[in-house]
């Protein structure tokens, strides 16, 4: 097969006050290839994607675009290089149909100067046909499902005539099919000579679809691996640099008793008469479809959203939760979907971070509600034992630190909160495969300590993997109940 | 690697740069006046940056929840007029009065706190309406004309001086300044104002009563506006209805220019001060070089600016230090 060098970058070395964000990447990227890029965070992937974009400048090193040495001095020099970058945070604005946010910036007018917002509209419906992507161009964008922004974003770089496409993390909102139809439309594209660079934290998606995938570690490119020799195995150990043989060490610790049940629980939003059990050391995995009704679920427990019908047992009793106070009080923890807007404290460092739900553990005394901060330092230690964050400097503003370890500050506030029940909303979503699997370790702890889990998650392999009992939700009710080993059977068979 | 080390630089700096610019400020008014380090001139100074300090507190920790209140300037127009009305024609023991005027001011931080935390009225509008509403009721009062002499002997409390040498005011602003920085590092409250201001939802999602919280801030700048108000009707023994004006935004000022962020959550009370006497300090040196009081408008105005560029850059101007002095700032 012929290939040809489309961009090459030659001896990239970005330096940030402190540390090598990258540290002499070289990397040869052919026309029409879909290379993946991966690595845990910290890794220089973003980095990567930001020199590239023109938003970083490198201190050292080289671009070259199609045999031409090219200087990327901002954003607007990477575009019109035909560079088109879709974050992880969308750039579209919501308030706007597709149509204007695909021509944002460049709304193309008539003779007499006015906009031409016929042919703009045309010109979006025959893209988005030729695409096979079926949204009305007139949509307003917040009205759109997230993968259905993902897939107007993604429109919006090929019209921007983006020969190289970059997708950051493109799969972290999407279902299954979703992520099918994603990869189908990215082939075609490919497949007419646009450049892809797909970054994911998932290696079970990136593998079976690559051509290639080009691996970060430390902000150094420790090697380029081919389709035909990508095992999960050998990159999981090129990425972290050590064996990890179980990629989902599951124990089952499901013990008789009931510690939650629900009965035809109900709220105003989403949830429409939900009945589950979750035992003690239990893994209780809610499998839908983004807008199912799973974060609904979450919340309505949690005290967050206003329960209209059904009950609560919780340890056996009764209870009903007007508000988050009252669910913590009552020992239930709430890791939600999206940690920085609603997890952490980013003004906060890490051990005033872990200690705001239950801060009055720290008092000097009953009488004396004076904070003890040296308690909190030395309890933050502690669990930082348990947990392993990295770096452990416990002044640092958790905005510094990277998603695994934000994901795991999370966690050890509801460690101090002593809670004996666990509502995990995506609590991988973005973060590296080491601190993954630190986290299910930390799920069999809870399991094997007799608390119980309620596990929210878009990833079908680790929902499947780490639940002890499946509940299939569909328009906020749960269809069916199952044991997560068969559920994980059928699913392959699939 | 000194973690230690680290960590004290770390806090030391949070007060660095407007310690720093206070002093510096100071010094170069120095140079140009030698009327500057005169104990009777620094004795004014601390008269005059007394009321704005105080009224400062309240505004910070509203600032520090994410929110603003622009009605404290108003409440001291209410507040002394109240007051001196009780006193003075109602014939109260001035103790009552001086009670009364904390308790009315913290009755008026409810009332935007009402609206503003519970009733999801935006901070800046619930208070620009109570600036306008406290301001008319203050003209309701004596039929809108000034209350003079309220009590006999009332300057004391802003003329005193304790052991003949201190100015009281002085000692008001280290008791609650002092307070103030113990409670926002040691107390729940204190915790949960930076939380609620560093991420609303998740210190609902922590279990903080975050419109409580909300509410107890303005109730606390209601309650300082009520002791400013004492200093400022004990000024000129006297209330009037047009005290106070703008002078909430001199305390915002203030708080902006020791390094609090309008969007919540981060800021230090101290710095606060350290703010009010850089204002001070250069409304002291321009009045002594007999600068007009339009060039002292603009110069404060310039100097928010700075401040705010200073913080929004402050990563890039500690590279610049590092490069032209050879280590961090």
């Amino acid at each position: 097969m012929e290939v040809e060098v489309f961009w090459q970058l030659k001896n990239i070395t970005m330096r940030f006050p402190g540390v090598i964000a990258l540290n002499d990447v070289s990397l040869d990227i052919y026309k029409g290839e879909i290379i993946g890029l991966i690595g845990e965070n910290g890794s220089g992937k973003s980095t990567l994607i930001k020199c590239l974009s023109g938003i970083n400048q490198p201190q050292k090193g080289e671009f070259y675009c199609q045999g031409k040495s090219v200087k990327i001095i901002n954003s607007a020099v990477s575009q019109k290089l035909g560079v088109s970058t879709v974050y992880q945070e969308f750039s579209l604005v919501p308030t706007l149909t597709v149509t204007e946010n695909i021509f944002l910036g460049r709304l193309l007018k008539d003779k007499k100067g006015f906009v031409d917002w016929r042919t703009m509209h045309e010109k979006t419906r025959s893209i988005l046909d030729t695409m096979q992507i079926d949204i009305d161009e007139n949509a307003i964008i917040c009205n759109l499902s997230v993968a259905e922004q993902q897939l107007v974003e993604i429109t919006k770089g090929y019209t921007a005539n983006g020969s190289l496409m970059i997708l950051d993390e493109p799969t972290t909102a999407l279902t299954t099919p979703e992520i099918k139809r994603l990869h189908k439309l990215l082939r075609k594209l490919a497949s007419t000579g646009h450049t892809i660079i797909y970054i994911s934290h998932r290696i079970d998606t990136i593998m079976k679809f690559v051509d290639r995938i080009a691996v970060l570690k430390n902000g150094m490119l420790v090697g380029i691996v081919d389709i035909s020799e990508i095992t999960m195995d050998k990159i999981v150990k090129m990425m972290s640099g050590r064996q990890i043989t179980e990629h989902y060490p599951k124990q089952r610790n499901v013990q008789d008793e009931v510690i939650l049940k629900v009965e035809n629980l109900t709220t105003e939003i989403g949830v429409n008469g939900v009945s589950f059990e979750v035992r003690k050391g239990e893994v209780f995995g809610l499998m839908g479809l983004l807008g199912s009704g799973r974060t609904e679920i979450a919340r309505a427990l949690f005290g967050v959203d206003k329960v209209t019908g059904g009950k609560i047992y919780f340890k056996g009793k009764e209870v009903k939760f007007n508000n988050p106070q009252q669910a913590i009080e009552a020992r239930i923890a709430y890791i939600t979907e999206n940690r920085k807007t609603d997890g952490l404290f980013l003004n906060f460092n890490g051990p005033k971070n872990s200690t705001t739900a239950r801060i009055k553990k720290l008092f000097k005394s009953k009488k004396l509600h004076i904070l003890d901060l040296k308690k909190e330092l030395k309890t933050y230690d502690e669990s930082n034992k348990q947990l392993v964050i990295e770096p452990p400097l416990e002044y640092k503003f958790v905005s510094f630190l990277s998603g695994g370890n934000q994901q795991k500050v999370v966690i050890s506030r509801w460690l101090f909160a002593e809670a004996d029940f666990f509502i995990m909303d995506e609590p991988t979503q973005g973060i590296d495969v080491g601190s993954r699997i630190e986290i299910y370790n930390l799920i069999n702890k809870f399991t094997a300590a007799g608390k119980g889990v309620l596990l929210i998650s878009s990833d079908h392999l680790e929902l499947l993997s780490m639940s002890d009992t499946i509940g299939n939700l569909k328009f906020g009710k749960i269809t069916s109940i199952v044991d997560a080993r068969d559920a994980g059977e059928k699913n392959n068979t699939n | 690697m000194g973690t230690k080390l680290k960590k004290k630089g770390i806090r030391v700096s949070g007060f660095a740069g407007p310690l720093i610019a206070a002093i510096l400020v100071a010094v170069i008014v120095g140079f140009t006046t030698d009327r500057f380090w005169n104990l009777g001139n620094l004795n004014n100074l601390s008269l005059a940056v007394s009321i704005t300090a105080l009224m400062a507190i309240g505004s910070t920790l509203v600032i520090f929840t994410g929110g603003i209140d622009l009605s404290i300037g108003s409440m001291i127009a209410l507040i002394t007029m109240a007051m001196a009305t009780l006193i003075k024609f109602e014939g109260w023991p001035v103790i009552a009065g001086l009670l009364f005027a904390v308790i009315l001011g913290a009755i008026l931080g409810a009332f935007n706190g009402l609206f503003s935390a519970y009733l999801k009225v935006p901070p800046f509008v619930a208070t620009l309406a109570g600036l306008s509403i406290f301001k008319g009721v203050a003209f309701l009062f004596n039929n809108g004309s000034p209350i003079f002499s309220i009590a006999g002997n009332f300057e004391v409390f802003f003329y005193g001086k304790l052991f003949g040498i201190i100015p009281l005011p002085l000692i008001y602003i280290a008791i609650f300044y002092i307070f103030f920085a113990l409670y926002m590092n040691y107390s729940k409250l204190g915790r949960e104002i930076y939380a609620v201001g560093g991420n609303e939802i998740a210190a609902k999602l922590s279990g903080i009563n975050v419109k409580k919280v909300k509410f107890t801030t303005f109730v606390i700048a209601g309650a300082m506006a009520g002791v400013a108000s004492i200093l400022m009707a004990s000024r000129l023994n006297s209330g009037s209805p047009n005290y106070g004006s703008g002078m909430e935004l001199s305390a915002i000022a203030a708080a902006v220019i020791g390094g609090a962020s309008l969007l919540g959550g981060r800021g230090n009370i101290i710095n606060t001060l350290l703010g009010a006497l850089i204002i001070i300090i250069v409304q002291n040196g321009l009045n002594l070089n007999a600068v007009p009081t339009s060039m002292q408008s603009i110069t404060i105005g310039i100097i928010i600016l700075i401040a705010v560029l200073i913080d929004m850059w402050k990563t890039e101007v500690a590279e610049l230090f590092k490069k032209y002095f050879g280590k961090e700032a």
